[in-house]
């Protein structure tokens, strides 16, 4: 029985670490050279954002006619993989702020990688609103900026706006929480590091840290100060994402569910993307003591959670749309399910809310195969999710004669790759030059020092 | 301190001087004493500023005058930036609308229709609009050709001369073939040019012709004359294949006078009936109150059962009493000889059907209703069409005998137009001198030794009288581009002096015309003052020559024999011109071919259309390609491989091609649209758009038939895309995707006649604008308010607006790829809706442009205010501003925002010509849509201001409202209770489209009144009651 032992007494580190041996174990995989393994990742990740990269460089050259959208369907992969990236970007600042101020001591294993993957997440997502601009080289209009046009003033009332300023903002916030949370482990690394370049931006990077315990108390009260300032952000960037459908008149999209629905599918886009990342991790960095299949078992279930909220918002809308008598409104959801891309649909449903079910029973979440297809699932099941609210509503609604339909071309397929190529490029290099563990706080769920 | 030795540096320091102590307080006191003067600061400013101010003063002085003298000499009555209007005659078609001509900066930029004109009233057809373009065609041949190589004039004319006198002494046949000739002095110059000749002949062909009308009119009237139709007396129109909205003889004219003749906003409301017999679903059967879809040859069956019904009633005898086989059940029959008989006199027949018996049964019925005189006058004829198809079969002989020695070809292209082109050009080759005054080398042209390129109609002098009694001017409105020279000068060169078109032309109105004039254009004008008159006017109404009619005789007619259905496995060609393409003349023009056709809404290209039962039963797809095989009398066969149109409303038993495509000129549309990774081009294999049907045409009975022919269809395998602009054609959604109670969608608002003289806003559904605001109204929209109110009755959707759009507002044309990508660029589209109420096919036709709502929807979410609402109540789009994250068009309800996907290519200079200076030419990247013409509100402000008056209703009108044939468009102040577009927003009949999402639409439509014969007790109800 579990009862047997108070649950504070469960270890969150396995392996009764002692406190040098935790520095020893993060920073290790950092200090040796990297493994074949390590180059061929990154080799493929470069290969496909180049490609990426070349896509890009072509519709920006060419035009936004190299996509495969028309008159009708203004939106479709651009703005999917702008959602879907952002969605992703919430698990971090999740686990950072929310659960650091809710005091669940066991995202200090997850938390750093977490962060990483969200900042890399958001990199991705900021790339697509830039490039779906007809005329990306005028992106910096949509910031309000002094200016000799008039002045002219950009529209407070756009939810893309609202956007520009939402996305910016949770970008500087999760990377200041990001950048102060890793301070002391940078400076860490500085004590550990030969004298040379590295050890020369370690230092510049750690900001003259000393561990004294003045610095610690500095650090800790910004950290909660910017744990504070981050969790509103985690509800509305979403939120405000979720605005830009929510507040068109178009049939699929003018819904007040959007601002919850997208938040949760946020989270569990997120938690499913770091899950992957996680079993990844402790599997090829050999941090199986840290990153637990308690961790595993966790997020687990905070995913069957999230799913079975958008599962909630699935069933909503199909209800609202049924019980509003609005027959534009009807037909949407019919078209959504049974149209053109009710195979969309289909995938979104399996993936999103019929797959994760798996996770009530325990042996699924203990089993890391598992937890690992079911959490790539999620993602394309998340992916597919946007892509249908997008182009389902988009491209039949209201003068049938309009109606329109949508094939990707190759240029936007190759964006999308890029977009992975991009967030895993980084991500390769992160894990590389940066500790993937928060060593300080780690060390202070360690054993040391409760023993007694 | 005192302690310390004290040292020193000299005696006078050592004695502390009055001198050495002076100078020590100095800082540098070796220099010289201070100079004189005050040396402040603000003195020091004072010194820089009068320098300053001096080096300025002596800047300014005037440098020694050296006048310019630019080699600028502004012509007169040419003011820069400022439009001037020419009346002028269209030359798009044998039609002669009535034009006028929008010259800017000393070039057209835009064609109008004539609002004077008496025949088209202001409108003026997609084909007359887009002609335009044609003018500044850089493949346009720039000068003549002596076997293909480029020549002087004259040289040519040397040698031209030299081959006619030899052709006038071999005693050869010297033929001039031509399509209709409007122009009277052309036809004077012709019979004169041809006179010198023993052996001569004016052969006039119409490619979509109507020689059968004429060639019964000479068997019943004894004249070979095309009638005038006027629509506008007829209460009861019977239709058959007759596309008179769409393509037949003068669209726009016969529009005009259809919807005069149904208009319900008039003093006294007007709805004539008007029934349509046809095998294909014609612009004009989409119109249509009832449509009947009967094969091409059972037309005749019809007349015959009609003809012995009317006999009956008006107890004429007719020599025959077996009509043969009814293809209509008999209560249809009889309801329409009834309609018939009920409005003789007011009533008309329109026969399309290129078969003369079929046409002489149909002069029997109107002589026999009494409408000779009234619906159809031959006493002022038409000329829009004068070819006989018996006479080119007859040329065609000779040419083959070798008995030709010259033939002159003019407007036409007879090897492209007729069946058989690759022998006919063989045959043509043996004639010793051909001629083409093509201005560009068609099929014809490249068999002729010379090439002596006419002008456009928009650079030469010409004349027409398109209807006897009514003459029109054509004015060059600018200098000729190139070397070209008009057909006229040409002719009178080899014929005798050179005389230039003007003279000609003022010479023979001198002596033919002016004589005809009536009353005041007569008697107290000179001709000088008659002239003037004209050339403002661009017309004048003179007396009409009149034929000598031979009385009618009933007994010399027999029935149409029985029609023999196609054999198994076989369907019955139908070939049509299509709205905008016609014959192919104007084949070369990228925005006819751009346009979608008003039914089909497929762009570049040509298919074959197919009952979708007829496909189903033939296991057809759309797109797939069909091989089309007919075999000739001689048993060779003749082949045509198209992709397959599924098409609701056409007959069963046929398949229909349209004519016109595949030409040669359509070869330089290989490169057409935005080169990219996955473009694909607009021309077929054969690097031609479309595929040319004229092959399979046939001479049947003096006749070139275009339909009847017996073709037999099997399916190649193959796939061809399609570029339609349109995929979904109902407002019903599809079965599977609605809940059993959902209604139809009200976009269409239609009702009847009956019901709409009982109740003005019958029809009716939803609640209207709700009063209520939950804003205050922060527009207060003080000054003017435009708004547009579109009538959907009186539309027929020619797509006239389509074009005028286009060349009003610079609209780039995209290539097929794009339009099948659904990235057309037409700011007004026109929204085709089909429907199947008890059966019946009905069809709706919806312009939808830009609603300039009040609260937009596209409005609040641009992140960069580049669309913003005007204070005039317009919806704005700034090109400058947009950044294209194409929000605006997402969130658009109407789906009327179009993006510039790519940098639509402008490369040809001579093309840019053609574009209106007072429109921005949008870059790639930007969101553009329709203005409603904001630079012609502008423009009418601005004048209205100059002329120091309020603005005029009607004053300002859309490039839309001013081409529309039907006059279904207006647009004006709705905040001016008094104008037009005010009074119609107030008509029952008007309704917003998608009012209930509230974003108060500036645009109104007026429902649909279809004038069907008074609902009969319905069958049910008797078994209900009964």
């Amino acid at each position: 029985m579990a009862s047997a032992e108070l649950p504070l007494t469960v270890p969150l580190i396995q392996g009764d670490k002692r406190l040098s041996e935790v520095t020893e174990e993060v920073c290790r995989p950092l200090e040796r050279r990297p493994s074949g393994l390590w180059w061929a990742a990154l080799g493929v990740s470069l290969a496909v954002l180049l490609t990426g990269a070349a896509a890009i460089g072509y519709q920006i050259a060419t035009g936004i006619g190299t996509w495969g959208l028309n008159n009708t369907v203004g939106w479709a992969f651009d703005i999917t993989n702008f959602v879907f990236w952002i969605g992703i970007g919430h698990a971090g600042t999740l686990i950072s702020a929310i659960l650091f101020l809710l005091r669940q001591k066991w995202r200090t294993s997850v938390n750093r990688s977490a962060e990483a993957m969200t900042l890399i997440a958001v990199m991705c997502a900021g790339l697509f609103p830039l490039i779906h601009m007809g005329r990306p080289w005028l992106a910096y209009w949509v910031f309000p900026y002094p200016n000799f046009r008039g002045p002219l003033w950009i529209n407070f009332r756009s939810p893309l706006a609202w956007d520009a300023f939402a996305i910016s903002t949770y970008f500087i916030i999760s990377l200041l929480f990001w950048y102060v949370g890793l301070l002391p482990d940078l400076a860490t690394l500085r004590d550990r590091t030969p004298p040379g370049l590295r050890r020369t931006l370690y230092a510049w990077f750690s900001l003259g840290w000393n561990g004294s315990c003045r610095t610690w108390q500095h650090y800790e009260s910004l950290y909660m100060l910017l744990a504070g300032l981050a969790t509103p952000l985690v509800v509305s960037v979403h939120t405000i994402v979720s605005f830009d459908f929510a507040t068109a008149v178009i049939p699929g999209w003018h819904t007040t569910i959007f601002p919850p629905y997208f938040v949760a599918g946020a989270i569990f886009s997120g938690m499913a993307l770091v899950l992957v990342l996680m079993i990844l991790a402790r599997k090829l960095m050999q941090l199986e003591d840290y990153i637990t299949r308690r961790h595993v078992d966790v997020m687990s279930k905070i995913v069957l959670a999230t799913s079975g909220m958008v599962g909630l918002a699935y069933l909503t809308e199909f209800f609202t749309a049924l019980y509003s008598g609005n027959p534009y409104e009807q037909f949407a959801f019919l078209n959504r399910a049974r149209g053109p891309f009710g195979w969309g649909y289909g995938i979104m449903l399996a993936c999103n809310v019929l797959i994760p079910q798996l996770f009530w029973f325990r042996k699924v979440r203990a089993h890391l195969g598992a937890v690992f297809v079911i959490c790539v699932l999620v993602n394309v099941g998340m992916w597919f999710e946007r892509f249908v609210i997008i182009v389902t509503s988009l491209h039949r609604d209201f003068l049938p004669a309009s109606w329109a339909d949508y094939a990707p071309t190759s240029i936007e397929i190759a964006t999308l790759a890029g977009s992975f190529g991009l967030f895993f490029t980084l991500f390769l290099l992160f894990c590389r030059y940066l500790p993937v563990i928060a060593i300080g706080e780690v060390k202070g769920v360690l054993r040391v020092g409760r023993e007694n | 301190m005192s302690s310390e030795s004290r040292y020193w540096k000299s005696l006078p320091e050592r004695e502390q001087t009055a001198a050495f102590v002076r100078e020590s307080r100095e800082e540098f006191p070796a220099l010289p004493p201070e100079l004189p003067g005050d040396r402040s600061r603000r003195a020091f400013l004072r010194a820089a500023g009068f320098t300053l101010a001096g080096a300025a003063a002596a800047g300014c002085s005037r440098a020694p005058v050296e006048k310019a003298l630019p080699l600028l000499v502004q012509p007169e009555f040419l003011t820069p930036g400022r439009a001037y209007h020419y009346a002028s005659t269209c030359g798009g078609c044998a039609a002669g609308c009535g034009l006028l001509v929008k010259c800017r900066d000393g070039r057209p930029i835009k064609l109008e229709g004539h609002p004077a004109h008496p025949l088209s009233r202001g409108g003026l057809c997609a084909v007359g609009q887009a002609s335009l373009l044609e003018l500044y065609d850089s493949r346009r041949l720039t000068g003549p050709l002596i076997d293909g190589e480029a020549a002087a004039w004259e040289q040519v004319d040397a040698v031209v001369m030299a081959a006619l006198e030899r052709a006038r002494a071999g005693g050869g046949l010297v033929c001039y073939l031509s399509d209709s000739i409007l122009s009277p002095t052309k036809r004077a110059l012709i019979a004169r040019f041809l006179s010198g000749f023993p052996n001569r002949r004016h052969v006039i062909y119409d490619p979509l012709s109507a020689a059968a009308i004429l060639a019964a009119h000479e068997r019943t009237h004894g004249v070979r004359v095309l009638p005038h139709y006027r629509l506008e007396r007829a209460e009861m129109l019977l239709g058959l294949e007759a596309d008179f909205l769409g393509t037949w003889i003068a669209p726009v004219e016969f529009t005009a006078a259809y919807s005069a003749a149904r208009n319900l906003e008039a003093e006294t409301p007007r709805l004539s009936y008007h029934v349509q017999l046809e095998a294909r679903l014609s612009l004009t059967g989409s119109k249509a109150d009832v449509r009947h879809a009967l094969p091409p040859g059972a037309l005749g069956a019809v007349l015959n059962h009609l003809l012995l019904r009317i006999a009956g009633q008006a107890g004429a005898a007719l020599g025959w009493s077996d009509p043969g086989a009814a293809p209509l059940p008999a209560a249809v029959l009889d309801e329409l000889a009834a309609r018939l008989w009920e409005s003789r006199g007011r009533s008309l027949v329109l026969c399309g059907e290129e078969d003369t018996a079929t046409q002489t049964l149909a002069n029997a019925l109107n002589h026999l209703l009494g409408n000779y005189g009234h619906t159809l006058e031959l006493a002022a004829p038409s000329y829009q069409r004068q070819g006989s198809d018996a006479d080119l079969q007859a040329l065609w002989r000779e040419v083959a005998a070798g008995q030709v020695a010259a033939l002159l070809v003019d407007g036409v292209d007879p090897l492209a137009d007729l069946p058989d082109g690759a022998r006919l050009a063989e045959h043509l080759r043996q004639v010793p001198l051909r001629i083409s005054f093509r201005d560009h080398l068609d099929e014809t042209a490249r068999a002729a030794q010379y090439v002596c390129p006419d002008l456009h109609y928009l650079e030469a002098w010409g004349d027409a009288e398109p209807v006897s009694g009514v003459v029109s001017l054509a004015q060059p409105c600018m200098a000729p581009l190139g070397n070209r020279r008009a057909v006229l000068e040409t002719l009178a060169a080899w014929s005798g002096p050179p005389q230039s078109a003007y003279e000609q032309i003022r010479g023979h109105w001198e002596q033919q015309i002016f004589p005809r004039g009536s009353g005041e254009n007569r008697e107290n004008r000179s001709f000088g003052e008659f002239w003037d008159r004209c050339l403002h006017d661009g017309f004048a109404v003179v007396e009409a020559e009149s034929p000598v009619v031979q009385t009618f005789q009933l007994a010399a007619l027999e029935p149409v024999p029985p029609w023999q259905p196609p054999g198994e496995g076989e369907l019955a060609l139908v070939l049509y011109p299509k709205v905008g393409l016609l014959d192919g003349r104007h084949a070369g023009n990228p925005w006819l071919q751009e346009l979608p056709d008003p039914i089909s809404k497929v762009t570049w290209d040509n298919y074959a259309c197919l009952a979708p039962a007829t496909a189903a039963r033939l296991g057809l797809a759309e797109e797939e390609v069909v091989r089309l095989e007919a075999r000739a009398a001689d048993g060779r066969v003749q082949a045509l491989e198209l992709p397959v149109f599924l098409q609701p409303g056409q007959q069963q038993q046929t398949v229909a091609v349209a004519l016109g495509y595949g030409r040669r000129e359509t070869e330089r549309f290989a490169g057409i649209g935005p080169p990219w990774l996955e473009a694909r081009p607009t021309v077929g294999a054969d690097g031609r758009v479309g595929k040319n049907a004229a092959p399979l045409l046939e001479w049947q009975e003096g006749t070139l038939r275009r339909s009847g022919r017996a073709v037999r269809l099997t399916p190649t395998g193959r796939r061809q895309r399609l570029a339609s602009t349109q995929s979904h054609h109902t407002l019903t959604v599809p079965e599977h995707l609605r809940l059993p109670d959902m209604p139809s969608r009200p976009i269409i608002q239609e009702t009847t006649w009956a019901a709409w003289q009982q109740d003005p806003q019958a029809g009716a559904v939803g609640h209207g604008l709700p009063e209520a605001d939950l804003w205050p109204r922060d527009h207060p929209f003080l000054g003017h308010r435009w708004g547009m109110v579109i009538d959907l009755g009186a539309c027929t959707g020619c797509s006239a607006c389509v074009i005028a759009c286009q060349a009003e507002n610079n609209v780039p044309v995209v290539g097929k790829d794009e339009v099948a990508r659904k990235r057309a660029m037409h700011w007004l589209r026109l929204d085709r809706y089909y429907s199947e109420p008890e059966g019946r096919l009905e069809v709706a036709h919806q312009p939808m442009l830009c609603q300039h709502c009040e609260h937009a929807p596209c409005e609040t979410v641009c992140p960069v205010l580049a669309t913003v609402h005007s204070e005039e109540g317009l919806n704005q789009q700034i090109y400058n501003r947009c950044v294209g994250t194409r929000y605006c068009a997402n969130n658009c309800p109407y789906k009327v925002r179009r993006f510039n996907w790519f940098d639509y290519p402008r490369r040809d200079p001579l093309a840019s010509l053609v574009l209106n200076p007072d429109v921005t030419v949008r870059s790639r990247g930007v969101m553009e849509k329709c203005t409603f013409c904001v630079q012609r509100i502008q423009d009418g402000k601005a004048e209205a201001q100059r002329q120091g008056r309020p603005l005029a209703d009607g004053a300002i009108q859309t490039a839309c409202q001013q081409s529309c044939p039907a006059q279904a468009i207006v647009f004006g102040d709705v905040n001016d209770p008094a104008s037009r577009v005010s009074r119609l927003a107030r008509s029952g009949r008007h309704y917003r489209v998608l009012e209930e999402l509230n974003v108060r639409p500036a645009v109104g439509y007026l429902r649909i009144v279809r004038n069907r014969p008074q609902p009969a007790p319905q069958e049910g109800d008797h078994h209900a009651h009964g």
